[in-house]
């Protein structure tokens, strides 16, 4: 029986973030917990304004307001239940599969607002897909994995062109080498790194615009992880990512922005080169320099 | 020996860890030990009771598959069946057939004179033997006028004084075969007009009166009826309310309270549902009495419970990761659902929905209240005809006086076991092909 459900891990969250206040308390008190830097940017592709997120009671995000431009990957770092996980299901409407969670504020989507009730989230969450942390490919062959998508959506016309894009969408994500003799086998026999990969490709075959990528490599070792990262810069040519990271080194190797979120507040926001060479807020510096987190 | 002694007392005060382990090893293993005893002991005990069981079963009712069988031979005579000579089939459905086999009977003891042993010698073959000979005679009219050679079943005592029921050395009245009655059997057997052959009649005639004719093809096919009713209504309802209650609706007072009636509903009394069934199908409805059609709705709202309470719990096993995996690439919740869930989820449903069904094969009390319980010769040829079920036969035949129905009872509990077990082996066949693909 599989236990640990994403609903359970983020109330989680919630109760970690509790404790690391008690924690912190007095060395962030003294702080200003107004976000500095460039979070907001020309021509953006996403813009969030005065996010708040609560999970029945407890206020798990507090008025985050922030841009995603085009073409770029932008990291989310922060200590554990910080809120960077659920801001990013914020960003595809994730958080309405769990009942106590509750959003507020504005998301738009090239200019069209996405948090309003009756915006459709089938559609949206085309646009705006997402990779988990554990990989989760379905428990069917590998070319069902990543056919799946476009046959939901109808995006291909014949069997041949959905071939394409499933032998395309393997190819992008730098999996099709390992696989090609062996599409009709399960995915999920397939190693961590691989899965995670063939999870990648799933979603990039249904070409949505915005990639959300929750932690990928965090239950992968140091190989699988170079291979996402350097898939994650090209990627970049075509879509906008937005990855949540808990490694720092990784947030530098791969973003250009960086977002540091602390105990559910955007603390900064800025260039990934500036963030770690020269934070302006005590916090981030504490964070980046290793004093907690 | 005494300075280590003190000397390790001296210690006692700091022991390392390993030691207190070391010395509390003996108890856990011997913990450990009764534990699995305990396990032995139980699972030998139901072993045990399972092989006393089935030994009881068997030895009582094996014998109902076999029936003695008379050699007679039968002067279809044409001045007696059909004066007339016309081959009209209703006048020939109407002869008297008896009265030809009792002539057989008495050409065979031409020395039997009395009445009374004539009635006696009469009733060593069974009244089955008429319309056998009857059948015969309708099906191929160029019979009459000749000598038939017939095996026809011998009368359930007589069958009994076969299977060594009858004890020969007791008292003529503590007997209902008569010492006369086995002097002519004995003849017969020193004639070789007596044998014991596979009795077709059990595996393909409904219920009788007479044991001899009983089968249980009437009650086999009405429980097949009922558990198809059941198995069309209560899978497709059971499942969709299942999968409507886990994953669509909203969770409020309101779905609360239909979750703690529908685990409420599991428990009532199957009886209970009967009396339902009486009152809303029958008399309210006005659906016929005794059919399986009512049978099988009454049954499908005592398994929908099990059903719904199953598929529910295979559909929480599903791992939530799948559920967000096709939801994160826009899969609508209806898309997640059919292909990735549901598949998933199947196997724990079919186990339900065949536990299910195993229940409602083997449920009495509820088909009692409607009717179902009711004495049927007729096998039913849908739904809609008056029969009866498997255990229902078994607790009519258990309640009945005749000797032979014991050996009937035992074999028909044969027949509903036989069932149960190729459903629960249709159950496992069907889960292990749908693990099997991945």
């Amino acid at each position: 029986m599989e236990t640990t459900s994403e609903i359970e891990a983020s109330t989680n969250e919630a109760v970690v973030k509790e404790t690391d206040k008690t924690m912190s308390a007095s060395t962030v008190e003294r702080e200003d917990r107004k976000t500095v830097g460039e979070n907001l940017v020309d021509n953006p592709r996403m813009t969030c304004r005065d996010v708040n997120v609560y999970y029945a009671d407890n206020h798990a995000i507090h008025d985050v307001n922030i841009d995603i431009g085009r073409n770029e990957v932008i990291a989310m770092i922060g200590p554990s239940g910080c809120g960077k996980s659920t801001f990013l299901r914020c960003l595809n409407r994730m958080n309405d599969t769990i009942d106590i969670c509750r959003v507020e504020g504005t998301i738009t989507l090239d200019d069209e607002e996405i948090t309003s009730k009756h915006i459709d989230v089938v559609p949206l969450r085309a646009q705006v897909s997402m990779v988990f942390q554990k990989p989760n490919p379905f428990p069917k062959s590998i070319y069902e994995n990543v056919a799946f998508g476009p046959r939901i959506h109808g995006l291909a016309n014949s069997k041949t062109e959905l071939e394409e894009i499933v032998v395309t969408s393997l190819k992008k994500a730098g999996l099709w080498d390992e696989v090609k003799d062996r599409m009709d086998k399960p995915g999920t026999g397939l190693s961590g790194g691989q899965q995670q990969r063939l999870c990648i490709a799933r979603t990039i075959a249904v070409s949505p615009e915005v990639i959300l990528m929750d932690e990928p490599c965090s239950a992968l070792d140091p190989i699988a992880t170079a291979k996402i990262e350097d898939l994650i810069d090209e990627l970049r040519q075509q879509f906008t990512i937005c990855i949540v990271t808990h490694s720092m080194q990784q947030a530098a190797r791969v973003s250009q922005r960086t977002a540091y979120f602390h105990m559910g507040d955007l603390i900064e926001v800025g260039d990934t080169n500036k963030i770690f060479t020269n934070p302006r807020h005590q916090l981030t510096e504490d964070y980046i320099t290793g004093r907690f987190g | 020996m005494t300075k280590s002694l003190s000397k390790k007392k001296k210690n006692s005060g700091k022991l390392r860890t390993i030691d207190i382990v070391r010395a509390g090893m003996k108890s856990r293993r011997a913990a450990e030990t009764r534990f699995k005893i305990y396990g032995r002991i139980a699972i030998g005990m139901g072993l045990l009771f399972l092989l006393v069981l089935f030994s009881s079963i068997i030895s009582n009712g094996y014998q109902a598959f076999v029936q003695t069988y008379i050699k007679i031979e039968v002067n279809v005579d044409a001045s007696k069946i059909d004066p007339q000579g016309k081959r009209v089939p209703e006048d020939l459905s109407r002869a008297n057939y008896g009265g030809l086999i009792k002539a057989s009977m008495r050409t065979m003891f031409p020395e039997v004179k009395a009445r009374r042993d004539k009635r006696q010698l009469y009733r060593l073959v069974s009244t089955g033997a008429s319309y056998q000979l009857r059948q015969l005679v309708i099906d191929n009219n160029d019979l009459i006028g000749q000598t038939l050679t017939l095996w026809v079943p011998a009368d359930d005592e007589i069958d009994m004084l076969m299977k060594g029921y009858i004890d020969r050395e007791s008292d003529e009245s503590d007997r209902r075969v008569k010492d006369k009655q086995i002097a002519w059997i004995d003849k017969l057997i020193s004639e070789d007009r007596v044998e014991k052959r596979f009795n077709k009649t059990f595996f393909t005639a409904g219920d009788s009166r007479d044991p001899e004719l009983a089968g249980i093809w009437g009650a086999a096919s009405g429980s097949f009826f009922t558990l198809i009713v059941t198995l069309l209504l209560s899978f497709p309802i059971g499942v969709a309310a299942a999968v409507y209650l886990e994953e669509f609706a909203p969770r409020n007072r309101f779905t609360d309270i239909i979750e703690v009636n529908i685990n409420n509903l599991a428990a009532v009394p199957s009886i209970v549902f009967g009396l339902l069934g009486l009152a809303v199908f029958i008399n309210f409805f006005g659906m016929p009495r005794s059919a399986p059609l009512v049978g099988g709705l009454v049954l499908t709202l005592m398994t929908l419970p099990t059903i719904i309470i199953a598929s529910r719990a295979a559909l929480k096993s599903v791992p939530p990761s799948i559920r967000e995996a096709a939801l994160g690439i826009g899969a609508s919740p209806m898309q997640t659902m059919i292909y990735h869930v549901l598949p998933l989820a199947m196997p724990g449903m079919l186990t339900g929905t065949i536990i299910g069904m195993a229940q409602a094969l083997g449920e009495s009390a509820p088909l009692l209240m409607i009717g179902m319980v009711a004495f049927i010769v007729d096998i039913p040829q849908g739904a809609f005809d008056p029969s009866t079920v498997l255990p229902v036969q078994i607790y009519l035949w258990a309640d009945s006086p005749e000797r032979a129905f014991v050996e009937k009872t035992s074999a028909a509990i044969m027949v509903l076991l036989l069932f149960l077990i190729a459903m629960n082996a249709i159950a496992v066949l069907l889960r292990k092909r749908f693990e099997r693909r991945w």
